[in-house]
Order: structure tokens, then C-alpha cells, then sequence
């Protein structure tokens, strides 16, 4: 066992995860080493050749605002850009954009490689070495030791990966890629509680075998949206994506080939999401929708790779063949890549503390699929965060935690680390209380000002964006002032005006013709906060409120077994999800009002004895 | 007050009402329960748990029993609270009750605040808050009906009420968050459809808040005003319906208090009776002030009795008394039946419209029966109006009245034409309500909600 190298933090696997923590942690002065199964997928998009969309836009705007790479990567390779939800309210708009999969990966490779302090290798990694339950480093196939302060595991679908086609299966993180098994092995030895997820994937079809009149084609806004609050340059559309139906002809090829589905003969264990559901799970569990959609997205300016997106699966490849058949357009269209099914451990998240390291094992943080969420931006967004604390915590620091009513971010972690996952984790607006103030326009205004001071945003940045903030207020004080007189008598100011229902802020720029400086989402912004003011209001003094309660902290080796009056059930729940605060320890299922009361006496009655510092069991009661 | 309680400390408290009789209850709750027992109590047979057993209440100081009493030892979690309990049943004494508490204090336990058995039910999550209530409810029973009435929101049934109106938002929200979350796959809202069945979910909201009016009317007793001109006896039938000399008979000389509130039980239910005293000298009546006396009190009233002299004819004063009933539930009561009838009988079922005419004797106690008969039949509120659950309690109300304010305005916003998420906001406020309402909020329904209905591909 040969020691290769010592680094402050290990990254394991370049996935969307794996380069937001390795970008973080160079970039925040800590010498990193980001560890790839190949050198060729770092950053592969491994399903969806798209970033963003509802909730996720929100999230890649929270990781640019941060300092992460995402929402810059996106725009320099996105190749068609959309705006969704434009008819609806700045709170459930999102942009997302459908990338070139080549470049992307290229590029984030390129940009990483340029990044100071930052090493990346190929390996196979196979254990996490620990010693006195901290963690030490990482070994690897070849047999190869490197040691790090913290080791940061994003493996993405790797770990004990199975690839289901038909009824053929075979060992694989992804279509033809080896999977980490020893990897898997370690962490149950470890003694981490695993859960079997699964996911799938469509076919990729050749493009010129698909005859496009059949499909109505979806192009791109006219004005695209960036996703990083600092690109300059203006976006441009390079493709179209269509949009097809599949027909009763194909649903009955399905139907009668069930038995061949894995899933549907029980072959897979793993639960897979609901929300993207495969071909087959739609005609069974939807058998009186007639029709079912799908979209031809390219993957690229330069391939001829078109994913079919709504048509996952994992029939046999036969049946693929027959599905294409049964859909005009599709009929001669070859197969590139065949569809298919993928199962993989994922660790159980209520095993991590608020800063994603493992409660049991020091300085081990998990980031990514690992922690049973779906999706290139949740795993990104776990990433950034990830990174930011595993340097927080070598420099001795506060962790960096973000509220559910801070950042999507921070109702997503807080999800996971509460409730635990039975199915892939996505990101909902829904899931969000505070969704009107989780914003894609207001994502700078809520995180710019911790990026700085985590040292992810350039002093150039951070004077754009004081700037910025500075000129929407000037805006907003105008916009509050300056009035609108009828004709027909009485006035309105400007603020009002926007607030009307059928009022958008450009219908103000004829009462005053300097906003048409503005651009999108400043003007996105103003409107927004202007619409949503009544709520906003309430939901802040709700916070407020609530904070009281939520905030009241568990110091973190807190005895449960001490508080006075909690059931057994409710010490061991406790224990185990070892909450850091009675808002966190409220969410965990199970748990009565009862022990949150017992838990806030207590708590209450520590901090009153501590000034005296006599012993806990002392503290006197009445009788 | 959250502050206050400590659920480590085991409370007594006796559980049947002070006052001598037969037997009393005292209970006890919390981890030391069993261990104070079994300080004060000396079992013959072993404490096993769910089982009666006799023995002897013991004085701390001389370890000498002093009273015979049976025990029952509840083990956690199969109790009243969900915490160790015991329960001893002994003589109904005040002394031995108070004994025994001093006891169970001495031997560590605290007395317990009104109402902490339930709260630690509630608290433990044996109950909801509905429950809880009930609970309270139903002890407090006013009325046999009332009684029914609590039981069921005892048993949950106002809690699945509830619950099936929070299902019902949580379902439309559902719906417009799909068509939020998936614009690609063109899931619209249908304006009309949406607006319908806020629309439902609101027509029930408004039934239970009116329900409230009956619920309290239940609770604190229907009010019902003797009405009637001067020296028509209303005093002398007030004392009489109570059977007791309350009322002075002789008017009062110009204090601030000028009626009289006694409860009384007819039947199923309890009546707040009120007695306008009388005005003026005998002989020499101020019409007009007792008029409008009169008319101030039966616009408070639920009911009225209208009482009549059957030894005179009709004045004027009567006819403006009478016409006090016209919006009202009114009972006419012919007072003086002993005395030779000069009152025209005729006209007066002209006036009466339908409404029942009763003649009675106060003075003699005649015919007083039927009148509370009567009384029992006629100003209850009309039990068949299809209430299916009562709102008994003021915090439900307000509840209520939160929620459908947040219902029209999620009508208002769909009405015109506000974004889907703003209409939302005010659905998902109205459910939070709801849920309130029970003491728990359950999350992850939203999401569990659409995708049970939705065929969704990303």
C-alpha cells in the first residue's frame, strides 16, 4: 500500500457533485484531489441533455450566486434556452436550457483543470480509510493509498450499479461504465444504513433516420435568460427540440411485453421516482390516457444523438425496436444508444448532520446521488454545499447551513436529512413553504453576500452585484413615489400600478422610459417583490415566529438520554437522526409535541443553570 | 405556559368532583406512579397491570392503613395518557380524598393543573386537539343531545370532518401545482372546475362555522325571556319554573341590574331563564319603560315566553309585548287560569299565528308541566337542520373564519386572473388551518397528492 499523495481534501467522483465540491474547496484555499473513474466523464450529463427547469433553475441561480460552477457552465454551452412558466408569477419561474452533453463535460473539464490548488486523477476508489472513527483517506483499486483531511464522496449511480436491459443485467454505474463495488462494500461495512434506489434512462435515436415533419417543433425564447446572474454575452438558440405522441399501437406492444420489464416481473429491487415514471409505468398505471408525449432533444450542435425525453425504459431492446416502429416519424429510426434501467445503493441521508458530513464518522461527507436525490442540480447544489463545509470544518468554523426559508438549498438538504428518502429525492416548488421569496431573481439578494464571505465570489463580482442592489433600490423608492394621474382624475403611484393583476413591469415603461435600462431580471425582480409584497410580509413574520422555536439549538453531543420524560421511541429516533436544532428535531417523523416540549424544558433549564455551572441533575424543581 | 409544565413530574389529582358520595376517583400519571402507589396503598394481591385490586390506603407517618380502597395500575402505553397511571376508587369522602392527595404529594407528586390529564393524552399523541376538547365537552355536558354530540367529536368524527375537508384542498392544490410544476405538459387549470369545488369546500367550512351559534347555544343554555306587562306574574312563574323564591316580587328601586338569570333544566336541555322585573308601582305601571325593557330583552333572547293575565282583556301594552314575538320562537302563556277568563281567547290565536297557547296557574302551580313541555318542543334550535358536526368552541370559530377568508380570497384571485401560485398560497394557508385545528401538520401530501393523479414524464 504505497502513499501517492497527501491533500487537504478528496473528492470522489467528477460528477456534477464531485466538481462543485472540488471547485469550492480549491477555490476556498484548501489543496484538493478530485478522483474519476475516467477521465472522459467528468461531468457527464448522464440522462436529461438539459439543466434547470422548475425548482432546479431555482437551484443552478442559488449556486451561481454562491460562487458554483453550474449556472456558468450552462450558459457557455447551453444551446437552446427557455423560460418556463412565463405566463405565471416570478415565483414558479425558472429558466432551464438544453446543453451541448460534449461540450459541457469539455468544458467543466478545461475549467477545472485550470483551477489552482486543484489535482484531478483517474482512479478506481475502493474503501474510505478511517482511523478513530475520523476519516483519514482513500485507497484505491491498484492499491494506491491518498491521504486527506476530509474525503468528500459524490459516486453518483455508481455505487453497486446494475443495468437492467429486458432481462438482461450486468454490473455498471452507467451504460458500459464499471461500477464501485468495493466502494458500497466499505460503506456498509462502515455500518451505513443503504437503501436500493433505481432510475432510468431513454434511447438515443440517430437523427437522420427520424423524419422530423412528423413533430411539432419547440424552439427556444427569443430572448434567452442566462442563469448566472454575471454572464454578459447574449444567449443564442442553436437547435429546436419536437414534440411527439405515442399511440395505442405502441401502449399495446408494452402491455403485451410486461413480463420482459424487470420491474414489472420483480427483477428490481430498487424504488424508483415517481415523477419520471418509465414508458411502461405510464400505460400501466395511466391506462386511459390514449397518448402519451415525448420530446426529440438533441445532444449537441454536433452529434447525431437525439434523446427521447418521456421515453424511458427497460424493455429489451427488441421491444424498443417495436415502440419506435408503432410511431410514425419514428419508424425507420435507428436505435444509438438503447434505453435502460439502472439500481444502485444510495446511503440512507438521515445518517448526515445539517453540513452533509456523516454523524458517525468524522470530517466523511456525502454529496449527491449518494444521498438518494435525482437530478444534475440537486446533486450540484449538495456538492457546493459539501465542499463549502468540509473547508469550514478543517479551518474550525461554524458550518455553513442554509434554512428552508434562506434557499431551495436549504429545503432540500433539510428534506433529506429529516424525513430520509424512499424514492429518488427531486426538488419541487411545492415542497418549498416559502416559495415566494425563493426566487430566481431574488437568488443574489438572499446569497451573494455569503458567497463573498466564503471566498466563492470575486471582488469584481461582488461590486457588480452591490451595485446592482444599490440601483433596485433607487428603483424601487421611484417606483414608490411616482405617480400615475387618470384622466378622468385620481392618481396611483407606479408600485401600486404593478401591483394590478394584469400589470407587468414593462407596462410601466411608457410612464417612465428610463427603466427600459433595466434589464430582465431586474425588472423581474422589482415586479416580484412589488406582486408578492402582502405575502412576503406574512411569511416573514411567520419566520419570525417559528425561528424562535426552530432555532433553539441541540448542542451536537447532546445526551438525549438525559432529557426527563422521553419515551424510548423517541430517544432512539433522536439519537439516531441526532437533530441540531427543535425545529429539525420537530420534522422527524414520529416524533409527539410531547418530546418536543420535554426536549425545550430541558433544554431551557440548561441554559438557566449553566451560569452557575452546577451539575445538571441538581437543578431544583418544585414538587 | 409551555414553560411551565414539566412531563417528567408525575400529578394526582382526584377525578370525581368534591362533595360526599358513594365513591371517588383519584388518578395518577407519570413515570412515578406506580412507585407512589405503592407507597400509599398496600395491595392484598399483587399490582398486576389492568387489574382491580383491593387494598388498604396507608398513612405515610404511621404505616397504619385508614381506608379500604381498589387500584388499578395502568403501565405506559395503554392509558388514559400514555404514561404510567394509577387509579384508586375509595369512599367518597372529602376527607379520605383529600387524604389520599396529600399522600401522593408527600410522596412526590405534584397536583395537576385543570385539564393535564388530557393535555398529556393530547401531548403523547393518544388524541388530537379535537379530541382534547371533547373531552372537556363532554364532562361538561349541558344536555343529553350536547352529551351525544361530544362523544362523537370524541370519537373522531368532527377529526375526520375536518380531515376530509383538508383532503379536499390538499386535491385541488394538487391539481394547480401540477400545472405550476409541469408547464410542459400542459396541465391547465379549468378555471370554472377549480373554482366549484373551492366552492364546495366552502359551503361546508360556512356550515360548521354557523353550527357554532347552535354549539354555544348548547353549551351555555338557550336563553329564553319572560316577557309580559306589568303584574302578569312573570315573577311569580319565574320562581315557579325554578321552584325556588329567587325573584323579590316587590320591583326593585332604580338599580343598574334590572333582570334576573336562573338556569333551569327541562328535558334534554338547560335554559338560561330571564325575568325582566317589574316596573312602577302596583297599579300605576310605566308602560312604555317596561316596553322598552321588553323589547331590549327579547332581542337577546332565543325564545320567549309571553306572558299573558287571563283575568283581563287584552290592553295595549299586551299587543306591543306580543308583537315582540314576531320574529321570534315564542310560547303564549295564558297566566291566572284559576281566576274567571276575561281575556279574548279569540284574538288572541289570531296573534298567535300557530304558536302554542298554554294556560297556566303560577301562583298555584297549574298546569306548569306542559308548559315545560312545551318549552323543550319548541325553542330548541331545530336539531333536524342537517348539522352533521357542531363547532362548540371559539378557537374553531376563529379557525374557521381564517380559513374561509383564505377561500374567498383564493376565489377572488382565480376570479381575476391572478398567477396559479398566488391562489396556492392562500389554499395551502386554508389547509395549514385545517390542520391546526387537529394539533398536526402533515407534509409531503402535496407531492404524494399529484402524483397519485398525474402521468408525469421529465
Amino acid at each position: 500500500m504505497a502513499v501517492i499523495g497527501e491533500y487537504e481534501i478528496i473528492v470522489v467522483g467528477a460528477g456534477h457533485a464531485g466538481c462543485e465540491a472540488a471547485w469550492a474547496s480549491s477555490r476556498m484555499g484548501f489543496e484538493t484531489l478530485l478522483l474519476t473513474i475516467h477521465l472522459e466523464t467528468i461531468a457527464q450529463m448522464s440522462c436529461n441533455p438539459a439543466i434547470g427547469g422548475l425548482a432546479k433553475g431555482q437551484l443552478v441561480r442559488e449556486i451561481d450566486a454562491l460562487g458554483g460552477i453550474m449556472g456558468r457552465l450552462a450558459d457557455e454551452t447551453g444551446i437552446q434556452f427557455r423560460l418556463l412558466n412565463r405566463s405565471r408569477g416570478a415565483a414558479v419561474q425558472a429558466p432551464r436550457a438544453q446543453c451541448d452533453k460534449a461540450k459541457y463535460r469539455l468544458t467543466m473539464k478545461h475549467w477545472l483543470e485550470a483551477t489552482p490548488r486543484l489535482t484531478i486523477f483517474q482512479a478506481i476508489v475502493t474503501e474510505v480509510i478511517l482511523s478513530d472513527g475520523k476519516v483519514r483517506g482513500v485507497r484505491t483499486l491498484d492499491g494506491s493509498e491518498f491521504l486527506g483531511r476530509a474525503v468528500i464522496l459524490t459516486p453518483g449511480t455508481f455505487l453497486n450499479g446494475l443495468i437492467h436491459i429486458g432481462l438482461q443485467s450486468y454490473p455498471a454505474g452507467r451504460a458500459n461504465e464499471p461500477p464501485s463495488i468495493e466502494l458500497s462494500e466499505c460503506l456498509r461495512r462502515l455500518g451505513l444504513k443503504m437503501i436500493r434506489l433505481k432510475t432510468g434512462t431513454p434511447m438515443r435515436l440517430d437523427r437522420q433516420t427520424i423524419d422530423w415533419s412528423f413533430f411539432t417543433p419547440q424552439p427556444g425564447d427569443e430572448d434567452p435568460v442566462p442563469f448566472s446572474f454575471w454572464t454578459k454575452k447574449k444567449l443564442e438558440n442553436k437547435i429546436i427540440c419536437y414534440l411527439g405522441y405515442t399511440n395505442e399501437k405502441t401502449h399495446e406492444i408494452i402491455r403485451r411485453n410486461l413480463d420482459k420489464s424487470p420491474l414489472y416481473s420483480g427483477k428490481i429491487k430498487g424504488i424508483g421516482p415517481r415523477y419520471c415514471p418509465s414508458i411502461e409505468d405510464k400505460v400501466v398505471k395511466f391506462p386511459h390516457h390514449n397518448r402519451h408525449q415525448f420530446f426529440l432533444e438533441p445532444e449537441g450542435v454536433d452529434t447525431a444523438e437525439i434523446y427521447v425525453n418521456g421515453l424511458s425504459s427497460s424493455l429489451p431492446l427488441e421491444v424498443q425496436k417495436e415502440i419506435l416502429k408503432s410511431i410514425p416519424g419514428l419508424d425507420q429510426a435507428k436505435i444509438l444508444r438503447p434505453a435502460y434501467g439502472i439500481e444502485y445503493d444510495a446511503v440512507l441521508p438521515t445518517q448526515l448532520k445539517p453540513n452533509l458530513e456523516l454523524i458517525e464518522i468524522e470530517n466523511l461527507f456525502l454529496a449527491g446521488q449518494i444521498n438518494g436525490t435525482s437530478g444534475y442540480e440537486e446533486a450540484a447544489a449538495q456538492g457546493l454545499m459539501a465542499g463549502i463545509n468540509a473547508c469550514l470544518k478543517l479551518k474550525g468554523e461554524a458550518p455553513f447551513i442554509l434554512r428552508r426559508d434562506q434557499a431551495y438549498i436549504g429545503v432540500l438538504i433539510d428534506d433529506l436529512i429529516s424525513r430520509g428518502v424512499e424514492e429518488p429525492y427531486r426538488l419541487f416548488t411545492s415542497r418549498a413553504e416559502y416559495r415566494l421569496n425563493l426566487r430566481m431573481d431574488n437568488a443574489d439578494q438572499r446569497l451573494t453576500p455569503y458567497g463573498y464571505r466564503l471566498g466563492l465570489i470575486s471582488e469584481d463580482d461582488y461590486r457588480s452585484f452591490l451595485e446592482k442592489k444599490e440601483k433596485l433600490k433607487k428603483v424601487m423608492v421611484f417606483l414608490e413615489s411616482e405617480k400615475i394621474f387618470w384622466p378622468q382624475g385620481g392618481s396611483l403611484t407606479l408600485k401600486k400600478y404593478i401591483k394590478m393583476p394584469q400589470v407587468s413591469f414593462d407596462d410601466v415603461i411608457k410612464y417612465a422610459p428610463q427603466l427600459q435600462e433595466l434589464n430582465s431580471e431586474e425588472k423581474r425582480f422589482l415586479e416580484a417583490e412589488i406582486k408578492y409584497e402582502g405575502y412576503l410580509k406574512k411569511q416573514q413574520r411567520e419566520i419570525q415566529e417559528l425561528s424562535e422555536v426552530e432555532g433553539i439549538k441541540i448542542p451536537p453531543d447532546f445526551d438525549f438520554k438525559k432529557v426527563p420524560g422521553l419515551t424510548r421511541e423517541a430517544i432512539e429516533k433522536l439519537g439516531k437522526f441526532r437533530p441540531s436544532t427543535l425545529g429539525e428535531a420537530r420534522r422527524i417523523p414520529g416524533i409527539t409535541p410531547a418530546a418536543i416540549i420535554n426536549l425545550f424544558v430541558y433544554i431551557k433549564k440548561i441554559k438557566q443553570a449553566k451560569p452557575e455551572k452546577t451539575g445538571l441533575a441538581d437543578v431544583s424543581r418544585e414538587t | 405556559m409551555i414553560g411551565e409544565i414539566d412531563l417528567n413530574e408525575t400529578i394526582v389529582a382526584m377525578a370525581t368532583p368534591p362533595g360526599p358520595s358513594a365513591l371517588g376517583i383519584i388518578r395518577l400519571s407519570g413515570p412515578a406512579a406506580l412507585e407512589i402507589a405503592t407507597r400509599i396503598f398496600q395491595p392484598r394481591h399483587e399490582l398486576k397491570p389492568w387489574c382491580l385490586v383491593q387494598g388498604y390506603l396507608i398513612d405515610l407517618d404511621q404505616g397504619e392503613p385508614f381506608d379500604e380502597a381498589t387500584a388499578i395500575y395502568f403501565p405506559a402505553p395503554r392509558s388514559y395518557t400514555r404514561e404510567d397511571m394509577v387509579e384508586f376508587i375509595c369512599h367518597g369522602s372529602p376527607i379520605i380524598l383529600e387524604e389520599v392527595v396529600r399522600l401522593a404529594l408527600r410522596a412526590g407528586a405534584r397536583m395537576a393543573h385543570p385539564g393535564e390529564f388530557t393535555l398529556r393524552a393530547y401531548l403523547n399523541g393518544r388524541i388530537d386537539l379535537l379530541q382534547a376538547e371533547a373531552v372537556n365537552d363532554l364532562i361538561r355536558a349541558t344536555s343529553l343531545h350536547q352529551a351525544r354530540l361530544s362523544f362523537s367529536q370524541l370519537s373522531g368524527r368532527l377529526s375526520k370532518k375536518i380531515d376530509s375537508l383538508r383532503e379536499a384542498l390538499i386535491e385541488i392544490l394538487s391539481q394547480i401545482e401540477a400545472a405550476i410544476e409541469f408547464p410542459d405538459e400542459g396541465l391547465q387549470i379549468n378555471k370554472e372546475e377549480t373554482g366549484q369545488k373551492i366552492k364546495e369546500v366552502l359551503a361546508q367550512v360556512e356550515k360548521l362555522i354557523e353550527s357554532h351559534d347552535l354549539g354555544q347555544a348548547m353549551l351555555r343554555g338557550l336563553t329564553v325571556a319572560l316577557v309580559g306587562r306589568a303584574n302578569v306574574g312573570k315573577s311569580t312563574l319565574f320562581n315557579a319554573l325554578l321552584e325556588k323564591d329567587r325573584a323579590i316580587v316587590s320591583p326593585y328601586p332604580g338599580t343598574t341590574r334590572d333582570y334576573l338569570e336562573e338556569k333551569i333544566r327541562v328535558g334534554d336541555f338547560l335554559f338560561n331563564l330571564v325575568d325582566m322585573a317589574g316596573l312602577g308601582q302596583p297599579g300605576h305601571p310605566v308602560e312604555e319603560e317596561g316596553i322598552r325593557r321588553g323589547r331590549q330583552l327579547a332581542s337577546l333572547a332565543e325564545g320567549l315566553l309571553i306572558i299573558l293575565d287571563n283575568s283581563e282583556p287584552l290592553t295595549e301594552a299586551d299587543l306591543e309585548i306580543i308583537a315582540l314575538a314576531r320574529e321570534k320562537k315564542a310560547i303564549f302563556v295564558i297566566n291566572k287560569i284559576d281566576l274567571p277568563g276575561r281575556l279574548e281567547r279569540d284574538r288572541l290565536n289570531d296573534f298567535a299565528s300557530g304558536r302554542q297557547i298554554i294556560g297556566i296557574s303560577a301562583l298555584h302551580r297549574l298546569n306548569l308541566d306542559s308548559l315545560k313541555k312545551a318549552m323543550a318542543e319548541v325553542f330548541p334550535p331545530s336539531l333536524n337542520k342537517n348539522y352533521e358536526e357542531i363547532i362548540f368552541h371559539w378557537r374553531e370559530k376563529i379557525s374557521l373564519e381564517k380559513i374561509r377568508e383564505a377561500l374567498h380570497q383564493a376565489l377572488d384571485l382565480l376570479e381575476t386572473g391572478y398567477s396559479e401560485e398566488f391562489v396556492a398560497e392562500e389554499i395551502r394557508s386554508a389547509a395549514n388551518v385545517l390542520g391546526q385545528l387537529t394539533g398536526e401538520i402533515k407534509s409531503e401530501e402535496i407531492i404524494n397528492a399529484i402524483f397519485s393523479e398525474f402521468c408525469i414524464g421529465k
